[in-house]
Formats: C-alpha cells, sequence, structure tokens
C-alpha cells in the first residue's frame, strides 16, 4: 500500500482544467520533486491533497484513508504539514510565536509548546531570531520559520512549495542538507514544488512533471531530464544537452 | 491550577505597565472615598462597564481579529434574562445572571455557527444584522414588555440577593470586582492555546489553517467567550438602572460603542479596551450632556466617533495602546 496515493485527480477552475486526471503515489521515507513550467497545476495539485480545494473528481488516499476533499486542519492532523510558495509577511507574531502554534497542533500546554518550538528552532540552528517578527526577517530566514512551523505539527508527509526561490546559492546549498536530514533523521517523506533543477535533481530520488495539468512524465531525475516531452515543455535544449 | 497562575501572572508586561497597573487598581479601590460627585460616580461606573464590554469583545475582534459589530444583542440577551426572571418569578440576580450567560452562550453558538461561514464586510454586516434582528423582536414583543421595557421593582435597603441599592458606591464596587474578573480572564485568555491560535487566524488564515487549526470552530469559541462577557455585562445593566428597554440594552450604537472602544484603545491587547473606555465614557458623556442641550445637535456625537475610527485606522490601527507602544520603541 502506497503512503499518500492521488488517483485520476480533476481539478477544473470553470473551464480551466488545472489538474487533468492526474494519479502517482509516493512511498514512505521518499522524496519526491513536483516540477513544471508556471501554470502547469503544481500548487492547485498541493491545494487539492492538503484540501484548500475539493477535487471535481479522484481520490486521494494517505496511509490508507481516504483524505478527500478533508479541510487542511483535518489532513494536518492526519499528518501532512505543508508551506506557502508566498508566505504572509505578518507583524502580529513573533518568530517563536509562530512555532508555537505549530506546536499546539499536538499539545495543549502553553509551556510544552515553548519547550518544542525552542527545540526545534535550535534544531534548525535559528533560536537567535526567536523574538522577531516575520516582516523583520530576510526571505530565507522567512521561509525557514515557515518550515519550522510546519515541522512543529509533527507532520510525517512534508509538503514544501518552493522552499528554494529567491533564495542565493549557499543558502539553497543549506536547505537541501536540511531537507536530506529531516528525511534521514525525522523520517519525514518530501514532496516539494520546484523551481530551481539544480536543486531538485540533487535532492529528489523521483520526479514528477506537469504541463497544462497533466501529468507528462514520472521517473529517476537522470531519465527524466533525457525526457522528450519534459525537454519541449520545461527543461528546454539548453539545459538537456548541458547536462 | 497553571491557569489561575497564568491569569495573575503579569510579569511578561514591562516595569512601567506593571507599576501602572498597580496605581490604578489602588485609584479604583479608593475612589467611592474621595468624595466624588454622583455624576463622576455614574462615569466610572460606566467606564468599568465598558472595560468589560470591549475586554469580551476584544476576544473575538481584537485577538481574532474578526470585525464583530453586534454585541448589542448579547448585552440585551443578559439583561433582559435578569429582569424578567427578577419581575416574573423573583429570582435572585446570581441565579439569574448565569442562566443570561448560559443563554448568551447557547444563542451564540447558534449564530456563530453559520455566520462564520463569512469572512471580512460581510461577516461585519451580518453580525450587525443578527442584532438589528433580535432588537426589532424585542421592540414588538407584548411579553417582555416590547418597546415600552420593563421596571425593576426598586428595594429601599442594600440587597446583597437582588443585587439592588440606593447608593452607587456598591454598584461601583460590584462593577469593579467584575472588572477586575475580567481583566484575570483576559490576561489567561492571551496566553491560552486559544489565543494563539486566534491570532495566527488573524494574521494569516490560509496558514492557521495549515498548522490544524480549525480556523471556524476556533472562531466560534471566541465569539461565545466575548458573548458570555457582555452578557454579564447586561445583567448588571439591568440591576443598575432597575429599568432596561430594547433601546437601552440592544441599540447598534452600543454595539458600535463596544467595537469602538476597544479599537480605539488597542485591539488585541490587554490594556487597549480599558484605555479606550477610559478615553471615549467620559466623552460620550460630555458630548451627550453638552450636544443634548442644543436643538439639532443630536447624532453630532456619532459624527465624531466616525471620525475617531477614521483617524484611528489611518494612523495607526493598533490604536492609543499602539501609539504608546511606538513611542516606547523609538525612545529606547
Amino acid at each position: 500500500m502506497a503512503f499518500l496515493e492521488v488517483d485520476n485527480i480533476t481539478k477544473d477552475f470553470g473551464g480551466l482544467v488545472a489538474n487533468n486526471h492526474i494519479s502517482f503515489s509516493i512511498d514512505e521515507g521518499e522524496i519526491v520533486g513536483l516540477i513544471g513550467p508556471n501554470g502547469a497545476g503544481k500548487t492547485t495539485l498541493f491545494n487539492c491533497i492538503v484540501g484548500y480545494h475539493k477535487p471535481d473528481s479522484g481520490k486521494v488516499i494517505f496511509r490508507g484513508k481516504d483524505i478527500t476533499g478533508l479541510k487542511p486542519h483535518d489532513t494536518n492532523r492526519a499528518g501532512i504539514g505543508r508551506t506557502f510558495q508566498v508566505m504572509k509577511v505578518t507583524t502580529g507574531m513573533t518568530v517563536l510565536e509562530n512555532v508555537m502554534v505549530g506546536a499546539f497542533c499536538r499539545v495543549d500546554e502553553r509551556e510544552q509548546a515553548r519547550k518544542k518550538a525552542l527545540a526545534l528552532l535550535g534544531f534548525m540552528g535559528i533560536e537567535k531570531i526567536k523574538d522577531f517578527h516575520l516582516n523583520e526577517l530576510p526571505v530565507a530566514m522567512q521561509r525557514k520559520v515557515g518550515l519550522a512551523r510546519a515541522l512543529a505539527t509533527n507532520p510525517v508527509l512534508l509538503m514544501l512549495d518552493e522552499v528554494a526561490s529567491g533564495l542565493n546559492p549557499k543558502e539553497i546549498e543549506e536547505i537541501v542538507e536540511f531537507m536530506r536530514v529531516i528525511n534521514s533523521e525525522k523520517k519525514i517523506t518530501l514532496f516539494i514544488i520546484e523551481h530551481i533543477m539544480e536543486m531538485v535533481m540533487k535532492v529528489s530520488q523521483r520526479v514528477i512533471v506537469l504541463d497544462y495539468g497533466e501529468k507528462i512524465a514520472e521517473g529517476l531525475p537522470a531519465d527524466i531530464v533525457k525526457n522528450e516531452n519534459v525537454i519541449k515543455a520545461y527543461l528546454g535544449e539548453k539545459y538537456a544537452q548541458s547536462h | 491550577m497553571e491557569a489561575i497562575k497564568d491569569a495573575l501572572n503579569f510579569s511578561d508586561f514591562s516595569r512601567a505597565e506593571r507599576i501602572s497597573l498597580i496605581i490604578f487598581s489602588l485609584f479604583l479601590l479608593i475612589f467611592p472615598l474621595l468624595g466624588a460627585g454622583s455624576f463622576t460616580k455614574t462615569v466610572m461606573i460606566q467606564f468599568l462597564l465598558f472595560s468589560l464590554f470591549g475586554m469580551g469583545w476584544n476576544t473575538i475582534g481584537g485577538y481574532g481579529g474578526q470585525v464583530e459589530l453586534g454585541k448589542a444583542q448579547y448585552v440585551g440577551i443578559g439583561a433582559y434574562t435578569v429582569a424578567l426572571m427578577m419581575v416574573w418569578w423573583k429570582i435572585p440576580f446570581w441565579f439569574s445572571m448565569p442562566v443570561g450567560v448560559l443563554i448568551a452562550l447557547g444563542y451564540s453558538f447558534i449564530i456563530g455557527y453559520p455566520l462564520f461561514r463569512l469572512k471580512g464586510h460581510y461577516f461585519a454586516i451580518a453580525t450587525i444584522c443578527t442584532s438589528l434582528v433580535l432588537k426589532d423582536i424585542f421592540d414588538n414583543w407584548t411579553l417582555v414588555g416590547a418597546a415600552k421595557g420593563i421596571e425593576l421593582p426598586i428595594h429601599e435597603h442594600p440587597d446583597f440577593v437582588y443585587m439592588q441599592f440606593k447608593s452607587d458606591t456598591y454598584y461601583y464596587y460590584f462593577i469593579m470586582v467584575l472588572f477586575y474578573i475580567g481583566l484575570f480572564y483576559m490576561n489567561w485568555f492571551r496566553k491560552s492555546k486559544l489565543g494563539y491560535q486566534l491570532r495566527m487566524i488573524k494574521d494569516d488564515e490560509d496558514a492557521a489553517e495549515s498548522l490544524g487549526i480549525d480556523i471556524r470552530w476556533c472562531k466560534i469559541k471566541a465569539y461565545s467567550i466575548a458573548s458570555a462577557f457582555v452578557a454579564v455585562g447586561g445583567g448588571f445593566m439591568a440591576v443598575y438602572n432597575l429599568y432596561i428597554d430594547p433601546t437601552s440594552v440592544m441599540e447598534l450604537s452600543l454595539s458600535i460603542k463596544i467595537a469602538l472602544m476597544a479599537m480605539l484603545g488597542g485591539a488585541a491587547s490587554l490594556w487597549g479596551p480599558i484605555i479606550g473606555a477610559a478615553f471615549l465614557v467620559p466623552l460620550d458623556r460630555f458630548l451627550g450632556s453638552w450636544l443634548g442641550g442644543y436643538k439639532g445637535l443630536i447624532g453630532v456625537d456619532f459624527m465624531i466617533y466616525a471620525a475617531l475610527i477614521m483617524v484611528v485606522s489611518a494612523y495607526q490601527p493598533r490604536g492609543i495602546w499602539g501609539i504608546i507602544e511606538q513611542l516606547r520603541k523609538r525612545g529606547s
């Protein structure tokens, strides 16, 4: 039985088919990349799985349970965490409080939540910024806070929506390293949307490619870069030749 | 146990704030001994009452960030429950007041469940509407006195069972106790799980949902807490005014004043509603007695409130307390 199984998902935004009969599955412990041009339906697919959108047809099965159409807070409680492509830069709460809210998903006591949040910030090496507000931090740090608060909910599947966009090579290196660590140490399965090919190819064990709402390829990174459909739709000749 | 500790613990506030709170508390305690006139006493009682209302509103309106403009209906529920139970069955205040709170809680769940399908302006308008509907019902319901209202029997001697006194001093200390219960409750609330979750909802609803927060349920809970708060104040209004009618306890202007005081003082802060009430209650009284003397100037006070709302939301959405914090940051 697959860990996450997406079966024939279709999402139609009044004529614009964002996801057209998409099926795939993810096994426990994998790191799977999701790539495709802008508007290919990647984020829509994420939203259909997590519950921000209700798919028009198809099923999402997570650890043997049908979670199709569940609300995001229910899928989160079932063990799916996610980050957002665009994080709202808010001024209301500090970093520590943000992560504590994530921790409150599993604990009721404030002290417990605080301890858990501090431990997580320490694990990520960002405990120094705990009293800052999101608007006072650079993008790379904001992304890490987004990751930390998602991790605080104890997910077993973490879905990351372009965590590396806008980061410099060194920061990307850090994030990649961090993904490997949470995957191997915390045993969290990762499903990531990414535009930076170097990163996807390096970190993912398997890649799924979307174009115009349809799945056009799926396979090992090494095979994907040679796939003609993918080169035509997304990677371009230049990328294919250089690899 | 832990909750009581949290409620009484103000240690995360600055020294200046804690000292101010102590001085303010001492002042409240000895105020009736200062020989103030009855007008000033009335203003103080109103101030404490509206602080209590504002604190309640602050749960859903401040921490939760939902523009709620229908709190008057719950003031009305609290006030009418106390008044009717006293007039019909001679039931003591200490029984009827909790009953009023329970009715307000139940009613707020029924109203809140569909209401929180709405967001933003639509939600604000819907809260106004539900409040207006309830007022209309009471205005025409002869069984509860319709628009004529209800008079409570007057007791000559201080009566702690029905909470009726001739002297304002009793009422003053009574509302002061309620005020402190409210303050301690809010001090716990802001540190509670629900408090944190509400602040997240206010900041970013999508993110809140992704962190396992059932947004609608959290909002309903906060809305009900706010409703219970103002129902307590409503019960007090019944025994204090000894006369209630839909206009005095359910009017739209009351809802707006409650929200305005908390917003003006500083929504989502513990001191905000108190500061707002300290500012607006005397202003309201002053404008009322001053403008009331001139024909044709009725309603001008509302223009002034409207202007205040605009100034606050344009200059500092976090209200007077936001301005103070800004100045303090600049100073340090």
